[in-house]
C-alpha cells in the first residue's frame, strides 16, 4: 500500500466523481425531508434518469435533450409518490418501495424491449467536461451552496422548512402544505433524475439494468448523516465517495501480508449512518414532521 | 386470522396490478393475454414447474412472516432481505465447517445458525430502536447493505471463499448432513428440486400463528401494534417488546436463508438473494399480516418468480414485467384508500399505517 492509494490526486479526482451522484440525490432528499415527506423513491428516479437520459440522447443525438428528459422522468417517477404520500396518505416507505421495484422492472423491461441482449448502442452523445470532470459534476457541487441559501435564505425555504416542521403552524399563517410537499418531491426527483443521467451519460455511456446499484440509498444515508443539511449533504458524499474511490484504488494492496478487504469499506456509508442516527457520532435528528401525512382539520 | 374475513382489498389489488401490466404490455406492442397464458403456464404448466413455485415460494413465506411479525407490532422491518443473507452466510459456514458431522448433528445445527445468525442481526434494529428511539426504517435499510458488502468480502477474498465451478464467488460447499433433501421422488416429478425446505416453512407459519394468537407474548406484541401508548397503560414495555420482536422477525428471515442455501444452492453464492426480502414487504401486505394469507400472497409471487422467467424465453416477454406487476400490487395496497373505495368499504378516518400495523 502506497501513500499515493490513500490521498493521490487519482484518488480525489475519483472522489468527485463517484460522490456527484449521491450528492445530487442527498440534495433531493434534503429538499423532500424538509418538507415532510421521505422519498426513497430517489433510487428509482434516478434508475428511470439514467434509463431515459440514454434512450433520449440516442434517439435525438442530442445531450442537452438526454439530460433534460432524464430530469423529466425522475420528477414523473417522484410526482406519483408526491400523488401516493400527499393525495393519498399512502404509508411513505411502502409507497416508495413500490416505485424502485416499479422504476427497476419498468427500465429492465424497456430495455430488453428496446435494445434486446445487445445493450444501449455505444454512439450516444458525451457530456461536456471541465478541469476533467463532467460539468454535471460542478453543477452538482453548485447546486450545494444554491439550495443552502434557498432554505435558509429565502421566504420559500423558510415555508418550506415550516412544512416540514409543524404543518398545522404552517397551515394556519396561510401556506398551503400540499402544494409546498408537492414542490419539494417533485424538485427531488428532478434531482434524482439528474444524477442518473450522470451515471449514464457521462460515467458509464451506456445503461444497464439496475445500474444505479443503491446510490440513491445511499443519497438517503448522507441526508440522514449530513443531519438533513445541504452542506452536511456534500460533506457525507464526499466521504462516501471517498470510501467509494479507496475500495478501487486499495483493489490488491496489501498491508504486511494481509491483502486489504477492500470490499467492507463499501460498508462504510451505511454503519456511519447508523452511529449518527443512534446519537453515536454526534445525534441526528429529522425534521418534526417528517413522514408524517398531513390531514387538513375537519377531514 | 384477518385475511379470512376480508380478502377483497388483496383481491381487487392484484387484479388492479393485473389490469395496469395489461395496458403496459400492450402499450409496449406486446399482446397481454399471451403473456399472461405464457406466465400462468410457465407457472403452472407441468407438475414439474408447480414445484419450482413452490420452490420460489418457500423462502418468500419465510420473509414474510418476518415482515409480517414486525408489522404486527407496529414495526416496518425492511431488513429481512439482509437478516435472510446473514442467515444464509451462517448456515454456508457452519454447514461448510463440520461438514463431516452427520445429518442429524448437523442439520439442527445449520437451522440454528441460520436462525440465530438472523435474530442477531434483526436485534440490532431492534435494540436501537429501544434503547436510543432510533427508527427502524433507516437501520434497517442500511444493514441490508453492510451485509451485501461483508458477504462481498466473504465471499471474494475473505475466510469463506472458495473456488467455485459457476465462476460466481462462493462459499465452499456444504456437509450433505446439511442439505436438505428433495422430497418429491424422481420417478413422480422428473428432477423437481422440491425440498424439505417446505415443511420448515409450514412449521414456520404454524408458530407464527401459534406464537401470535396462542401465547400472551404474542397478545402483546400485538398490543404494541395497535397501540403502543395503550400497550404501556396496561403494563406493557412497548420498547422490549420491539426490540424481542425484531429479532424473532430477523429468526424468521435467517432461517429463509439457511434453507437456500441447504435445500437450493448447498453453498453460499454471492448474491443468490433475488430480493425476497423486498418481495416480502408485497407478501405481507398482500397477505395481511395473516398466516394464510401470507402463504397464499408466496405461493402468487412464487408463481410469478418461476412463470416469469419461463414467460421470457417462451413469448419473448422480459421477465421483468412480473416486477413491474409486483410493483403495481405493491403500491395500489400502500393507496389503500382508493381500493376500498372500489371494495365500497371504506372506513373513514383511520391512517393507512395504522391499518398496516
Amino acid at each position: 500500500m502506497t501513500v499515493d492509494m490513500v490521498i493521490g490526486a487519482s484518488v480525489l479526482a475519483a472522489t468527485l466523481r463517484l460522490a456527484a451522484p449521491i450528492l445530487l440525490a442527498a440534495l433531493g432528499g434534503v429538499i423532500s425531508e424538509r418538507a415532510g415527506v421521505v422519498n426513497i423513491a430517489l433510487e428509482g428516479s434516478m434508475l428511470v434518469g439514467a434509463f431515459v437520459g440514454i434512450v433520449a440522447a440516442e434517439q435525438t443525438d442530442s445531450i442537452v435533450i438526454g439530460v433534460a428528459a432524464a430530469i423529466i422522468a425522475g420528477t414523473l417517477l417522484a410526482g406519483i409518490h408526491a400523488i401516493a404520500a400527499i393525495h393519498w396518505r399512502s404509508d411513505q416507505i411502502v409507497s416508495g418501495m413500490a416505485l424502485n421495484i416499479l422504476a427497476l422492472g419498468l427500465t429492465s423491461y424497456l430495455n430488453f424491449q428496446l435494445y434486446g441482449t445487445t445493450g444501449t448502442p455505444a454512439d450516444v452523445p458525451d457530456l461536456p467536461t471541465v478541469a476533467d470532470q463532467s460539468i454535471l459534476v460542478w453543477v452538482s457541487l453548485a447546486l450545494v451552496p444554491l439550495t443552502h441559501l434557498f432554505l435558509f435564505g429565502t421566504v420559500s425555504g423558510l415555508r418550506l422548512r415550516a412544512v416540514g416542521e409543524h404543518p398545522r403552524a404552517a397551515e394556519t399563517v396561510g401556506i398551503g402544505v400540499r402544494r409546498v410537499r408537492y414542490a419539494a418531491v417533485l424538485a427531488s426527483g428532478a434531482l434524482a433524475g439528474l444524477g442518473g443521467a450522470y451515471l449514464s451519460l457521462s460515467v458509464a455511456h451506456s445503461f444497464t439494468d439496475g445500474m444505479t446499484a443503491g446510490r440513491g440509498f445511499i443519497g438517503l444515508a448522507a441526508v440522514i448523516f449530513g443531519k438533513w443539511s445541504p452542506i452536511g449533504a456534500l460533506v457525507a458524499a464526499l466521504l462516501f465517495g471517498y470510501g467509494n474511490a479507496l475500495s478501487t484504488s486499495l483493489q490488491g494492496a496489501t498491508i504486511g501480508d494481509t491483502r486489504v478487504p477492500v470490499q467492507l469499506l463499501g460498508t462504510l456509508p451505511y454503519l456511519l449512518t447508523i452511529l449518527a442516527v443512534a446519537g453515536f457520532v454526534g445525534r441526528s435528528r429529522p425534521p418534526a414532521a417528517d413522514g408524517v401525512p398531513y390531514e387538513k382539520e375537519g377531514h | 386470522m384477518q385475511w379470512a374475513t376480508g380478502p377483497a382489498v388483496p383481491v381487487i389489488s392484484v387484479i388492479v396490478a393485473l389490469l395496469l401490466g395489461a395496458v403496459f404490455v400492450a402499450a409496449t406492442g406486446n399482446d397481454p393475454i399471451a403473456a399472461y397464458a405464457a406466465l400462468a403456464r410457465g407457472a403452472f404448466g407441468t407438475p414439474y414447474d408447480i414445484t419450482e413455485t413452490l420452490v420460489s415460494a418457500i423462502p418468500l413465506v419465510l420473509t414474510g412472516l418476518s415482515v409480517a411479525v414486525a408489522f404486527r407490532t407496529g414495526l416496518f422491518n425492511i431488513g429481512a432481505e439482509g437478516q435472510l443473507l446473514v442467515g444464509a452466510l451462517a448456515a454456508g459456514a457452519v454447514g461448510a465447517r463440520f461438514a463431516e458431522l452427520p445429518g442429524p448433528l448437523l442439520m439442527p445445527l445449520v437451522i440454528l445458525a441460520g436462525i440465530l445468525a438472523g435474530a442477531g442481526y434483526g436485534a440490532i434494529a431492534g435494540v436501537l430502536k429501544a434503547a436510543r428511539g432510533v427508527n427502524e426504517v433507516i437501520t434497517t435499510i442500511m444493514l441490508n447493505y453492510i451485509v451485501v458488502f461483508v458477504m462481498h468480502w466473504l465471499l471474494q477474498s475473505g475466510p469463506m471463499t472458495a473456488p467455485s465451478a459457476l465462476g460466481t464467488p462462493a462459499s465452499a460447499r456444504i456437509g450433505d448432513g446439511a442439505i436438505l433433501p428433495v422430497i418429491l421422488p424422481n420417478e413422480l416429478v422428473p428432477l423437481s428440486r422440491l425440498h424439505a425446505g417446505i415443511l420448515l416453512a409450514a412449521l414456520a407459519v404454524a408458530v407464527f400463528w401459534f406464537l401470535l394468537w396462542r401465547t400472551s407474548l404474542g397478545y402483546e406484541l400485538r398490543a404494541v401494534g395497535l397501540g403502543a401508548r395503550a400497550a404501556a397503560q396496561a403494563g406493557i414495555d412497548p420498547a422490549r417488546r420491539m426490540a424481542l420482536v425484531m429479532a424473532i422477525a430477523g429468526a424468521f428471515a435467517g432461517l429463509a436463508g439457511m434453507i437456500q442455501v441447504s435445500g437450493v444452492f448447498q453453498r453460499v453464492f454471492d448474491g443468490f438473494s433475488s430480493g425476497y426480502g423486498f418481495d416480502a414487504i408485497a407478501v405481507a401486505l398482500l397477505g395481511k399480516n395473516s398466516p394464510l394469507g401470507i402463504v397464499a400472497a408466496a405461493l402468487l409471487f412464487g408463481a410469478f418468480a418461476h412463470g416469469g422467467a419461463i414467460m421470457q424465453s417462451n413469448a419473448g416477454i422480459s421477465s421483468h414485467l412480473v416486477s413491474i406487476i409486483q410493483a403495481l400490487v405493491l403500491f395500489v395496497i400502500a393507496a389503500e384508500a382508493i381500493v376500498r373505495g372500489i371494495a365500497g368499504r371504506s372506513r373513514r378516518g383511520r391512517k393507512p399505517v395504522e391499518a398496516i400495523a
